[in-house]
This record gives structure tokens, sequence and C-alpha cells, in this order.
């Protein structure tokens, strides 16, 4: 080793910058993590019945992680669980009455009201589990239906060790009607409730139209009763501050809470109080801090607040000071498991998404000086998870909206936001409103109003639940069942029990495929398999949607949610105006480059036969790796702007998204819609789907949502964008798209994550650069963009697996080269300065 | 048809002229640069070249040859050079990509459909596609129809070239040219020609008679490049007299003088085409004496802010070493 000079960090990693003494306080408290006197961990309640529970797991089907622990959770909160005194009457009502009325009394009556050292917002005991308030015969029908032999766990378990993916009713994942709380009050929409409700018949009332909407009225008090709550605390507070600034913040912080949310909100605080406290109960509502429960576009709605505070003399620091406070709350979803999960607690990502900027009226941008205070906060807060921030880009985003994105990306090795792309999007979104005939709620004149939810998925705001990670499916399955007639290509062992599955057929039968004389009879084998599986993904969510649509109502989140009131119906039971579950394709680029190479071995080039294709299959390649290498280096890819390949992605993309739209929940009438996110399955599921004809062996990733396989994208970046606009329909030549020229087979969207050599945005001129991809991405791409930075650690994988890393190129000026075929000592050389920056 | 052999396509290229760009790579070059950074397209002929880390050993390349001009040895493949033709067979033949084909022949038409594929980022960044290589000059029938076929489509186009080439050449290329980015490496006679094989007067005649072309035309944009080669044409004489050739001559003509920094990625490279690099132990430039090379460009009397300096500069602290 040599000492030498050590320039400055060329890649520092990013921290925070310009916080006041108040919000480094708070930051730094919130990192402590279990080390907190005061943490917002999960507390739990019940009504005291012998056959109470909390734990709804059905929320937890879509996460793989937790079926060895689904009973481990639900006696754990039962033990632990405090007893709540209940109403005389509580069981002479209606189930969603208890449930509005059980949660209002936890949160006003039984969790304690605090604040914390100069937060200028109140509102922070939230992660609660709370009885599911069922009464005995309920709870006995409900079990049945979840632990029955063709109950809806031994379904999800059959379903996702047989490598067809997972599916399960989950929370979340919604934007609700937030602009409306802030704009009228809860007054408003507790008036609204009790007008529809007086407006009954005597019958209707007696019914269950009836309890609906007077359990809707019991959550709608629920906020204004904890504001009161709060209110008390900070005038308690004030009382005994003896510094006159934060006294007078306290005494502040009581008046607001004295109005809002239940009365409209006047000021920027008050917006961003009633906001807060609206939100974190929608996160109470449904016993799990709602993943995805998303903001929407917040540069929007709450701009009118900021722009009245600001003429009446707000200082805009104040206003960022207010903004910081809501991040620290937001990220206090994560105490939720603060004492099991490693990293203060932190399991997953929340996802409480908010949107800025886009497309309003007429094409024009609706940047506004909001959404340039709201990226600095994000900058000055960062590296922080939550609240997550969305960019919303389009062909008339100014460059100074551009010029910030860009700067940001290049001062974060990788964008602290995700981009979202208006035209694309809105494509999509019009396409759903055609396939599920709801144009008057989705049209050209209001899509524009659009937003992402938890991490990508594209919803409308206020009355649209999409069910955005309900459905996980791995169109690889049907590449599977096609080479096997509908069986297992590998039968399933048990790892608890060590028996392995009899061979049975589960999926179509479409014949032996050494029998098949052309490219076209394969596809359609796997065409029908495809429609096999997606009807099996069905089935098999319809077992847990039927179940909470029964026994887990969300009174409070159905407040929020336009149609709910109007039809009377709980929002699990399909009461939103717009009604989705969305199926999220999983494994993509693996299943099209699958279906490439079976074309290219088998059919175009006859390298091998069908039988050998299939043995080699079993064998998960071992001992013959040379017909490997072929699949995996010489067989076609999507993602390398190959227009045969793209098309067959385009193929494959047009076959399940058509089938998808073919099915509705009969539980609760939801149109089911296609996306592509796959969250992290894309990981897991590989050990469990056996190899596949792309060359990939049992246990080497998958593709991730519509990304290229790993490594696939040899032509770079413009390359791998264009492949993902083709896959997803392109453009229409004659300029009659769905919105404009655009088309999109994915109203959800599809995630998009790509990598970039830091050295491209190195100096102004190259981040001109950077911005102009990114409006070629407007062009060419997808709807959502997630991007990374080469970085050191990348590379130093890179030596560790250079089979990963065939086609990395490090780009020097006037050269490049793959980094996996230069020399170790260059290699070091090169992470060496990879870990600085030039300026 | 006309065809030509290119080595390959590099897409939304940043580096060689505004915007994004498409750089296709011609090979074959009628200087013999000594620090040569594309030591595979000096060559006019297909090479074939052998990665070592995705080769499986499974021998199918032996038999693909027709000359019979591979063999196994101690240290993997061995590629008779003198015999092999670069008919490719071989590396169609290997199943892990493991042997390449340097230079390979395409069509006009072919080429400019790919090229076109990205044209929406040539339009929201003002860039285009760059003729470089090699020598693109070296293949005027190709380069021609190339630059003609994609100003029809609207695209810009730039001209990266050594300078050494007929006026002929230039007269054919320059009216569909945007762009010329003109290699300037050294200006004494003598020391171009032993470093480069050739003496630059050729060359400066030919950056006359452009400039001649330019003023005459008020186009082609015109950028000069000169690689900044530690104990070549990184030394302060050096610079300070092209500097002055270019205020002298160039002056209003000129957009941009680029200083580009020494590169050691392709040592590597010199190995697998089986050839010996002079400066293969030539460690990167500090950022200080890129710096340097900037300063005394800028003090050379040519307008300062022409000047610009690029590349990559030697990591200063300590190499990790590997556990």
């Amino acid at each position: 080793m040599t000492t030498c000079t050590v320039e400055k960090p060329r890649y520092a990693v990013k921290t925070p910058y310009n916080l006041s003494p108040r919000i480094q306080w708070l930051r730094d408290y919130y990192f402590q993590g279990v080390q907190r006197a005061w943490n917002n961990e999960y507390t739990s309640w019940t009504t005291g019945a012998p056959w109470d529970f909390q734990y709804n797991e059905l929320s937890f089907y879509i996460v793989p992680e937790t079926y060895a622990f689904l009973q481990t959770f639900r006696s754990a909160f039962r033990q632990t669980a405090r007893r709540v005194a209940l109403h005389p009457d509580f069981w002479k009502w209606s189930l969603p009455e208890r449930r509005a009325w059980f949660n209002r009394e936890v949160m006003v009556n039984y969790l304690p009201k605090e604040i914390l050292p100069g937060d200028l917002l109140a509102g922070a005991r939230f992660n609660v589990q709370t009885s599911c308030c069922l009464n005995r015969q309920e709870a006995r029908r409900r079990d049945q239906q979840i632990y029955g032999p063709d109950g809806a766990r031994a379904a999800m378990l059959w379903f996702h060790n047989h490598g067809f993916g997972n599916a399960g009713a989950t929370s979340g994942h919604l934007i609700p009607d937030y602009a409306r709380v802030l704009r009228e009050g809860w007054k408003s929409i507790h008036a609204e409730l009790e007008q529809r409700y007086q407006a009954l018949s005597p019958a209707e009332k007696r019914g269950k139209k009836g309890a609906q909407l007077r359990a809707m009225m019991t959550a709608a008090t629920l906020p204004r009763d904890l504001a009161a709550a709060y209110a008390q605390e900070c005038a308690r507070l004030a009382e005994r501050e003896t510094a006159p600034l934060r006294r007078a913040e306290l005494r502040q912080m009581a008046d607001n809470l004295t109005r809002v949310p239940w009365e409209p909100a006047q000021t920027f605080w008050e917006a961003v109080q009633s906001l807060w406290l609206t939100h974190m109960l929608v996160m109470a509502d449904e016993n799990y801090p709602g993943p995805g429960d998303s903001f929407g576009r917040l540069d929007q709605y709450l701009y009118p607040y900021w722009q009245k505070s600001i003429q009446d003399g707000m200082d805009p620091e104040f206003g960022k000071e207010i903004l910081k406070c809501f991040w620290i709350h937001c990220n206090t979803a994560y105490d939720g498991m603060i004492r099991t999960g490693g990293n203060q607690g932190i399991t997953a990502g929340y996802g409480q998404l908010f949107t800025l900027s886009g497309m309003g009226p007429g094409g024009q941008d609706m940047s506004n000086d909001l959404t340039y205070v709201l990226l600095d906060v994000i900058d000055e807060m960062s590296p922080i998870l939550e609240p997550k921030p969305n960019v919303r880009l389009h062909r008339n985003s100014p460059d100074k909206l551009l010029d910030r994105v860009v700067e940001m990306i290049a001062s974060s090795q990788g964008s602290p936001f995700l981009l979202n792309f208006d035209e694309r999007s809105m494509a999509g979104m019009l396409l759903e409103a055609k396939k599920a005939g709801v144009e008057p709620l989705i049209h050209e004149n209001n899509v524009h109003d659009y937003a992402p939810v938890g991490c990508l998925e594209n919803t409308m705001v206020g009355n649209d639940r999409s069910g955005t990670v309900d459905a996980n499916l791995n169109l690889l399955k049907a590449v599977e069942l096609a080479l096997t007639g509908g069986y297992d290509l590998v039968p399933f062992t048990d790892p608890m029990t060590g028996k392995t599955d009899k061979p049975l057929r589960w999926g179509e039968e479409t014949g032996d495929p050494t029998r098949f004389e052309t490219w076209e009879q394969f596809w359609q084998a796997y065409a029908a398999q495809t429609r096999h599986i997606v009807r099996r993904i069905v089935e098999l969510y319809e077992k847990s949607e039927a179940v909470r649509a029964r026994f887990h109502p969300t009174p409070y989140v159905s407040c929020l949610v336009r149609g709910c009131a109007e039809k009377g119906l709980d929002i699990t039971e399909g009461g939103a105006e717009l009604n989705f579950v969305t199926i999220e394709a999983v494994t993509f680029a693996t299943t099209v480059d699958s279906l490439l190479a079976v074309k290219y071995l088998v059919y175009d080039e006859k390298v091998c036969t069908m039988a050998e294709l299939i043995q080699a299959l079993k064998d998960n390649w071992v001992g013959h790796e040379i017909l490997q290498a072929r699949a995996l280096h010489k067989a076609p890819k999507y993602g390398r702007d190959d227009d045969a390949a793209d098309e067959m992605a385009r193929r494959v993309m047009e076959l399940w998204t058509e089938e998808t739209w073919k099915y509705k929940t009969r539980s609760t009438n939801r149109q089911f819609r296609p996306g592509m996110l796959s969250w992290n399955y894309w990981v897991a599921d590989s050990f469990i789907l056996p190899a596949s004809p792309d060359g990939r062996p049992r246990g080497k990733f998958l593709s991730n949502a519509l990304c290229p396989s790993n490594g696939a994208d040899i032509n770079g970046p413009t390359a791998n964008v264009n492949s993902v606009g083709k896959a997803l329909g392109g453009k229409a030549e004659d300029g009659r798209g769905d919105w404009q020229d655009y088309f999109n087979l994915l109203p959800n969207g599809g995630s998009h994550t790509m990598t970039f050599n830091p050295s491209l945005l190195r100096d102004p001129e190259h981040r001109a650069k950077f911005k102009a991809f990114l409006r070629g991405y407007i062009e060419n791409g997808g709807t959502a963009l997630q991007i990374n930075m080469i970085d050191a650690d990348i590379l130093r994988d890179a030596q560790k697996h250079p089979e990963n890393y065939r086609h990395l190129l490090v780009r020097v000026t006037g050269y490049n080269a793959y980094f996996t075929t230069i020399g170790r000592e260059l290699q070091n050389e090169i992470i060496a300065r990879e870990s600085h920056q030039m300026r | 048809m006309i065809t030509g052999r290119i080595l390959h396509l590099q897409r939304l290229s940043t580096e060689d002229g505004p915007g994004i760009r498409t750089t296709v790579f011609f090979k074959g070059c009628p200087l013999r640069c000594a620090w040569c950074h594309n030591p595979e397209s000096i060559s006019p002929q297909p090479q074939t070249q052998w990665f070592a880390v995705r080769c499986l050993g499974c021998n199918t390349c032996l038999e693909a040859c027709p000359n019979g001009c591979l063999s196994r040895g101690q240290d993997g493949l061995l590629i008779d050079r003198a015999r092999c033709e670069g008919c490719g067979k071989c590396a169609d033949a290997c199943p892990a990509g493991a042997i390449e084909l340097l230079g390979k022949t395409i069509r006009v038409n072919e080429l400019l459909a790919e090229l076109l594929k990205d044209r929406a980022y040539y339009e929201t960044s003002g860039g285009g596609v760059t003729l470089s290589g090699g020598e693109p000059t070296l293949q005027p029938d190709f380069a021609e129809a190339l630059l003609r076929g994609l100003k029809e489509a609207g695209v810009s186009t730039a001209l990266d070239t050594c300078g050494l080439c007929s006026r002929q050449t230039l007269d054919r290329l320059l009216p569909h040219t945007d762009l010329v980015l003109f290699d300037i490496k050294l200006l004494d006679p003598a020391a171009h020609r032993r470093f480069t094989g050739v003496s630059n007067e050729g060359i400066l005649q030919n950056l006359a008679y452009l400039l001649d072309y330019i003023r005459r035309n008020r186009r082609p944009d015109l950028w000069i490049r000169t690689p900044l080669i530690p104990g070549a044409t990184a030394d302060d004489a050096n610079l300070r007299a092209i500097g002055g050739y270019l205020a002298e001559h160039l002056d209003g003509l000129l957009s941009r003088w680029e200083l580009c920094a020494f590169n050691n990625l392709c040592r590597d490279q010199y190995t697998r085409l089986g050839l010996t690099w002079d400066y293969a132990q030539t460690p990167l430039m500090t950022r200080a004496e890129l710096e340097h090379c900037e300063q005394v460009a800028r003090a050379s009397g040519l307008r300062p802010d022409l000047v610009l300096a690029t590349g990559a500069t030697r990591a200063v602290e300590p190499l990790e070493s590997d556990s």
C-alpha cells in the first residue's frame, strides 16, 4: 500500500444539510431507533372475547418471507393485547360499526398523546393491531375460510410452492381524497354521510347499507376527537413551557388542532397538520401501517395554502420546517416492529409516495413554487426512507425542473426519487377506461390527475383502489407448463416433511412438446398455459378477497374514497368508484428470452431437439454447459432494440394483458388489470422456479419487472429504453394512440431500473446530455424509471461475479471496455477511481 | 449496395461531439500512433480476439476453423494470426461468445436503420451520428453514402478524422458533414513521423484546405482534438505550438480545442490481439498534470474558453488490496 494525499471524494455519500437544530434533533433522534425513549411500535388491543384476534394474515400473503410466521404473529399479538372496555351495546352492532367504534376508542381514549421536543405536528401513535371485532360466529366462519383444507392459506401456499407466484387481499395502496379533507374538513364528510343516511328508507336503515353509513359516521368523528385530545396536550405543554418561542408554537399547534382536520384548513401549517392526522389514521385503520398509502399530487393540493401563508408573511424556511416535521412523522411507520427488525426495525418500504409536477389540463406543466420547495426538502433531508418522492415528467416539463432533477441525481449516487412519465402512463389509464368501461371516470380531460401509489403504480386519486400488489404472477410458469404439457418440470419437495409431490397435471393439456413440428405450435401451447395461469391467480385471489370483503371492513378509509358513501359499501366490498385488482406480472424478460431461446435453439437454428432442451432444464443445465452457453449468448434477447426480439416481447405482453382484462372478482366485482411491479419476488422466486430455456439455472435471479434480463442490454441505455417502450406497445405510426401517439398495455405501469456510469454527470455539458436522455425517455421509454449509478461496490461485485457483469462497460473519454475482460490490476485502479468524484 | 467494414456502434455516446450521439467505429487507419487507444481499429482486415474469462474450454472453435489456425496452449487459445483470414467461423461457432470477430461488413441501409433508432435522443439533445474509427476517410464510398443517408433523414453528422486522406475524399464527405473533429497530435513534423509513422505535412495541408472550405461555405463546424500522451504530445512546447498555430490560422473558424487525457483501458486489448504496447506501464495522468496541460493550452494564444480537457485521471488514494 502506498500513502498518497487524499483528494476530495469523487462520489461522496449524500448527507443531509441545511437542517435547523430542531430538525437535526428530530432526525438524529429518529435514527437512534431502539435507543429512543419514545417510539411508535405496535400496541395490540382486544375486545376480551376468547376468540378475538388482531392480526389479519391476508395482508401478508404477498410477503412469502412471512409465511412461516403467520401463526406466530397471530398468537403474539393476541397474547400482548390489552383489553378495551366495550360499549354496552357493542355486540348488538354490525361488524363495521364495531370496528369503527373500537378503533376510535383505542386511538382517542387508550393511546397516549405525545409531542416530541420541537415538533410542529401532532399525531404520533398509529401503529396498532386492533381487534378484528368479530363475534364468535363470524370468527368461526372466517377461520374456516382461511384454515380449512380449501381455505385461503393452503391455496396460497400451494400456489407459491409450485412457482406460480402469490396473491392476497392486501391493505393500503391507494390515494385517499386528502384534498377534500383540506378543502372541506371532516365536518363536510360527516355531514354528507348523515344526509345520505337520513335519505334511506327505514328498512335500508335497519339493513346493511344503514349499518355501513353509521359505521362511517362514527369513523368520521375519530379525527375530530383525536385532534381535540392532541390540542389539549399541546395546551398543557404550552403552560409548562418556559421558552417563549416554543410556548407560542405549542399554543399555535393547539389552536390549529381545534380547527383541523374537522374544519377546512386556513393556513399551510393547518393544512399539513390536517393531512398528517388524516393520513396516520388511514395507516391505523388497516392494522398494518398500510403499505403504499400515498399522498398523490402534494405540490398541487397544498399549493393554495402555501401561497396564502407566504402572502400572510410566513417565512418560507418555516414552511419547510413544517414539511420536515412531516417527513419525520412519515418515517415512524417503521417503528412497527422496531425491536424485531434490524436497521431501525426497517423490514420493508412503506411506500408513502407523493408526486411532484406533471401535466395539467391541455398539456400544460403544473410545476409551481411549492414543487421546488419540496425538491429542496427532499434534497436537504435525504437520505431518508419516507415519504417516497416521485417526479412526473412530460414533453412540456420545463428545463428548470429537469435541471434540478439531474442535479439531484448527480449529487446522490442515484436518483433520490422515482421518475414517472406522463404520456405513456396516461395512455395506459385511458386504455383502462376503455377496457373497464369507466370512461366517465377516466377520460382525456381528467387523466392528467392520475398519480402513482406505493412504488410506481398508476391510479386515479381519491376514488380508486387498484389492489396494486395484490396478485403477483410468474409468467415464466407458463413456459414451464408448455414444456411439460401441464406438469411441474421438477416435482415440488416440501422442505419440512421431505415429501415429494406425485406428478399431477396442474396446467392445460397442451400435448407432448417433443412432437411439435413448428415454433407456432409451441407458441400455442404457451398461450394456452398463459390463459391457465391467469385464471389460476384470479381463483386464488378470490379466496382472500371474499374473506376480507365479509370480515375486515375499514370504515375510516371508506370515508376518504369517493363511491363508498354513495353506494353504502365499504371499500373492502368494492365501494370505490374505481375498483381494480392489479395482476403484477413477474419474470417478463426471463419469459420473453426463454421463448426466444426455444425458438432459436429448437426451431430456427436446430441447435438441439426439444427433448434435449427439456432434459437440460431438468438437469439444471449441469452436463449441458455448451447448450446453456448458446442459450445465454447466442439466442436473441429482449432489451437490445432488436425489432424481432422486441416483437416477441410485445406479443407476450399482449397475450397476458388481454387475458387479464377478462376477469372480475366474484365477491366484489373488481376488474383485474395488468401491471409490472415485481417487488422483490424476482430474487426469491428464482430459487423456486426451475432452470429456464434462456440459460438461467435455478437460483439465478429472474428478470425484474419490465427490465431486460440482467446483463442482456448489450447495446446500451438507449437500446434498453427503446425495447421497454416497444414491449409496452410503442407508438402509433398514424399518431392515433391512446394518448397522443402513445400506447401502453400496462395501465398500472411497470418498473424500470437503469444503472449509469457517473462520468455521464460529471460536468454541466454532460448533465445537459443526461437531461436530453430523460427527454428521449419521455418519447421512447416506459412509465417509470429508477436511476442508479455504477459505484465502486458494483465494480467489486463484478470482480467477484464476472458472469453477472459480462457486458458492464467502463466508459471513459474516448475509450470503453468490458470491465470483466480487463486485468485485475486495472480493475482495481478503476474501482479506486470510481470511488472519487472528478469535481 | 455499398458496404463498409466497421468495428461496432457506440450508442449514447457523449464524448464524440455535441449532444447524444451514436458513434460508428470504422476499421482501418493510415497512422500508426505509438499510443493508439483502439488497436483493433488499425488493421483494415477482420481480426479475431479471444476472451479468456468467457471461454468454456469446449474447443468447438478448433473444429470450426477452416484453416486450422486455432490451437489450445498452456495459457489458453492460440490464434495463428499469420494464417487467420478473419472469416469469423470460429466466432459464429463459439457457444459462449468468447471469440469476437473485429470488423464486420455491413450494408449502408442496414446501418442507417440501426442509427435511426436513436433519432429521438439526437433530437432532444442536439446530437447525431459521428463517424470515427479507425479512419472513416479510408472507406470514402461507404462514408459518403452513410453521411448522405443521415442528412437525408435529417440527422446531424460529425466526421472524426486524423486528417490524412485525399482532397477528393474531403470534397465528397464535407458537403454532408455538420461537424469535423480534426486531430492535431504534434506540430513538429519529425516528432509526428516518429510517433505516428507519418509526417504531419499532408494533415496540415488538409486542415488548410478544410479551413478554406469552411470560409467559403460557413460550415461545417470544427473541433480540434489533441491526445495528451505523456512523453509524446503532453509537453508544454507541443501544446504551446499547437495553440499558437490554432490562434494564427483557425481564429474564428474553430469552436473547441479538446485535450483528451491518456487512457490505459486498452492495455488488455493489445494482449488479446497479440501485440505489444509501449505504453502498457504508463500510468494515467494525475489531475494536477491534466490541469497543467489545460492551463498551458489556455495561455497559448487561442481564446481560453475554447480549450477543454477531458478524460480519466489517476486515483490518488491507495488501491484496496484484494482480499
